[in-house]
């Protein structure tokens, strides 16, 4: 049956809690690995985990902790949002090839606090090292990719097998890289 | 990539404070630095407390148990969180799937012709066996693809497997002979070192395998239950000649090891602790060797090569992507 739902409601149903059988979700990582890297994505959908002392794990989570150390974080459903002291969603870029993904991220973020908890906020991306910030604001356009892209995220995590390796600019810097390539 | 640690003496080990500490019989105290260990391989005996297996566990340390006479005993493995059951199904899948467990066992198979091909190569000009050889081992090689069953594949495997220590005498000094492969128990120099140097092969695979929630039970060219580890057996049969023969022609060769470095005790032939020692130190040194990897473009240890075979072998099961065993490349 659930096959001829649309992604977006699925997701909706699923946030409202109204499909505890057959939930789909969308967790902000996957938003932006799929931004990234779809092979990536659908490795990480499988739990093909990685180890653990990988150095790019281990980098990945600290600058997530040390970024910004006065941020409020909330969880929301399927996704965990930080706030700054005036209400906005901020998200941290992690590099400058990871951009847009990050970007997608947050306007993600905006969305699903927009459609689930009918708030409207504006976001900041943001990068630990680099002074200037960017605002995000959720126009039509940008809530129509990232639906878009949860479509996208569905139908690839029910693919039986990923796409192809592709060299990408943050390959060698992604856990899944000897994985990847061996 | 992490070391292993090898206890050659007897006694206790314990956790002492944040480290791990070998307390020797004759009332000596080591400390093993844990930071960088994956595992430690203990071939004397020794006595320790389920505090110092946690500890180990917290660690994501494994220890390799290795007894007297049959060298490897068992392993204690840490948890690891590393348990997945998407991964323990698609292996049991590709077992069950008669056409998937055979292509698989012909892949190990391959491999495995083509690494010995590589260290007979390697020794080619000393004599005309070996060109003989060469061109046994390939027509052994082309014989993998018309073999139907594991059964046959095993059958392949030793064929290509004695043509290959047959030109271990001509290879080794004169005072070592190889003469036939004999397991239980090794009746020469030669038999025991193959023994010894190929359980080491294999403890190192089991740490492997357990590095990528493969269940290291579930195999393809061996029969599961042959040992409680028969994934291992699977891997560690590409390995042998790159860690376990490489090691004895050249501790052979170069005099490290010599006879008076064995025990003949009852028709049984053993190397003696110093021998033990000898062996595992030129194992190690080979294990943290790098060679320049054309896919991941860095240098990679020879150790790693085992945890990518892991590797591999998962993303072939849980993404389909095809299989190609290790090769020799350089
Ligand atoms: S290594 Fe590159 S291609 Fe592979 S998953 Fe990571 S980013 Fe994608």
């Amino acid at each position: 049956m659930s096959e001829s739902i649309d992604p977006v409601d699925r997701l909706l149903a699923t946030a409202r809690g109204d499909a505890a059988a057959d939930p789909f979700r969308v967790t902000g990582v996957m938003m932006q690995y799929y931004h990234a890297c779809e092979r990536e994505l659908w490795f990480a959908s499988r739990q093909l985990e990685i180890d653990r002392e990988n150095p790019a794990v281990v980098r990945g989570t600290r600058v997530d902790e040390t970024a910004y150390g006065g941020r409020e974080s909330k969880q929301l459903g399927m996704i965990a949002i930080d706030l700054l002291e005036d209400g906005r969603v901020v998200e941290v870029k992690p590099s400058s090839k990871l951009v847009e993904p990050a970007r997608m991220q947050l306007a993600y973020y905006l969305w699903y606090l927009d459609r689930v908890a009918g708030v409207q906020r504006d976001g900041v991306l943001a990068h630990p090292r680099e002074r200037e910030r960017e605002t995000v604001e959720l126009t039509d356009d940008l809530a129509e990719r990232v639906e878009d892209a949860i479509r996208g995220i569905h139908d690839l995590v029910t693919e039986e097998s990923p796409p192809p390796a592709e060299e990408k600019p943050f390959c060698e810097a992604c856990a899944y890289h000897d994985f990847c390539w061996c | 990539m992490d070391r292993n640690y090898h206890v050659f003496s007897n006694g206790r080990l314990e956790r002492h404070e944040d480290t791990l500490r070998l307390a020797t019989e004759d009332g000596e105290k080591k400390h093993i630095p844990i930071e960088n260990a994956e595992a430690v391989y203990l071939h004397g005996q020794i006595d320790f407390n389920t505090r110092l297996l946690s500890f180990l566990n917290d660690n994501g340390i494994a220890a390799h148990v290795f007894g007297w006479n049959d060298y490897y005993s068992g392993s204690v493995m840490p948890e690891r969180g590393q348990t997945s059951g998407r991964t323990v199904v698609s292996q049991v899948r590709a077992y069950d799937d008669p056409a998937h467990r055979r292509d698989l066992a012909a892949a190990f198979v391959r491999g495995s012709i083509h690494n010995m091909r590589a260290n007979v190569a390697y020794y080619d000009g000393r004599s005309a066996d070996l060109d003989a050889t060469l061109e046994r081992l390939d027509t052994v090689a082309d014989s993998v693809a018309e073999a139907d069953d594991v059964e046959e594949l095993m059958g392949v495997e030793a064929t290509a497997r004695k043509a290959y220590y047959g030109t271990f005498d001509s290879v080794l000094r004169d005072e070592f002979e190889l003469g036939t492969r004999e397991y239980n128990p090794p009746p020469n120099e030669v038999n025991s070192l193959l023994s010894f140097g190929n359980a080491l092969v294999y403890a190192n695979c089991v740490s492997a395998i357990r590095a990528t929630a493969l269940d290291p039970a579930v195999s393809y060219l061996h029969e599961p239950g042959e040992r409680r580890y028969s994934l291992s057996l699977d891997l560690a049969d590409l390995f042998k000649p790159l860690l376990t023969d490489r090691v004895l022609f050249r501790l052979v060769n170069r005099r490290q090891i010599t006879t008076d470095d064995f025990e003949t005790e009852l028709g049984e032939c053993l190397l003696t602790e110093r021998g033990r020692q000898t062996f595992s130190k030129e194992f190690e040194e080979t294990l943290e060797r790098t060679v320049e990897h054309p896919e991941l473009n860095r240098k990679v240890s020879y150790q790693y090569l085992l945890r990518l075979e892991a590797y591999k072998l998962k993303k072939h099961l849980l993404a389909g992507e095809a299989y190609e065993p290790f090769r020799r490349w350089w």
